[in-house]
C-alpha cells in the first residue's frame, strides 16, 4: 500500500500536534473520511479549547507545519493555517449544535493511522454539527453522511 | 465483517462483493450504487492511497 499526499498529511498534522502537545479533535468533513465516508472536502478542522496555553501551542503547530496562524475573518475566532496540502482550521471550544469539546471529546473514537492515534469526532457528532451548521455545504453532505452511518451500524450487527 | 476492517491491510472485491450481498437485505430502501460507494470508501483502509482535499487551482476550479 502507499499513501497519498492526502493521508500523509493527516499523519504530519498528527505528528505536529503530538509534537506540540496541543489536544485536539478531528471534526468536520476529516472526521467524517476517516471514518469511511466517501466525501471530500477543502481543509481539515481541529477542535481545541481555547485557553492561552493552547493559542501558544497553535503558533508552535503553525511553526511545524509551515505557516502562520491567521484570521480567517473578523466575523468568527476561527484560526487558519495554510499548511501545504490544505489549510488546517483550528476552531475553539464548541461546534454548531452547543457541541462542547468536552461533550464531543467523550463520544470521541481513537483511530489507529499508521501508528498515530487520531482522536475523532464520532460520525453522529460530524451528522449534528453539520445539520446544525446551516451552511448549504455542510447540509449536502448530509445525506451521504446519514447512509454510511446506518452502513457501518449494520456492519456492526 | 465488522467496521473495524477499515484497519485491516487488504480488502478483497470477494469480500467486498459478499458484505454487500449480506448488509442489502437490512437496508432495502438504500439505493444499490449508493451502499457500494460507502463500502468501498468503509472498508479501504487508511494509507490505502485515497484522496480527499480539493485543491482550487483557479477560481472555480477545483481538483482532488
Amino acid at each position: 500500500m502507499s499513501a497519498s499526499s492526502d493521508e500523509a498529511f493527516v499523519l504530519e498534522v498528527l505528528a505536529a500536534l503530538e509534537q506540540t502537545g496541543l489536544e485536539a479533535l478531528v471534526v468536520g468533513s476529516v472526521a467524517a473520511v476517516l471514518q469511511g465516508s466517501p466525501v471530500t472536502t477543502q481543509d481539515l478542522e481541529l477542535l481545541v479549547r481555547d485557553t492561552p496555553a493552547n493559542r501558544q501551542k497553535i503558533e508552535m503547530l503553525g511553526h511545524c507545519l509551515g505557516a502562520r496562524p491567521r484570521e480567517v475573518s473578523s466575523l468568527t475566532n476561527v484560526l487558519r493555517i495554510d499548511a501545504a496540502s490544505a489549510p488546517v482550521d483550528l476552531l475553539f471550544d464548541c461546534l454548531p449544535g452547543e457541541l462542547s469539546f468536552e461533550s464531543l471529546r467523550s463520544r470521541s473514537v481513537a483511530i489507529d493511522l499508521a501508528g498515530r492515534t487520531a482522536t475523532v469526532a464520532s460520525l453522529e457528532d460530524v451528522i449534528l454539527s453539520k445539520e446544525a451548521s446551516g451552511r448549504p455545504k455542510d447540509h449536502a453532505q448530509l445525506p451521504i453522511l446519514r447512509d454510511t452511518l446506518r452502513v457501518k451500524k449494520a456492519l456492526a450487527k | 465483517m465488522s467496521a473495524q476492517a477499515e484497519t485491516s491491510p487488504r480488502v478483497t472485491v470477494e469480500e467486498l462483493t459478499a458484505t454487500k450481498r449480506r448488509l442489502q437485505p437490512l437496508l432495502p430502501d438504500m439505493d444499490p450504487c449508493d451502499l457500494d460507494l460507502i463500502l468501498t470508501s468503509l472498508l479501504r483502509p487508511f494509507g490505502s492511497g485515497r484522496r480527499f482535499f480539493l485543491r482550487e487551482v483557479r477560481p472555480g476550479v477545483r481538483v482532488f
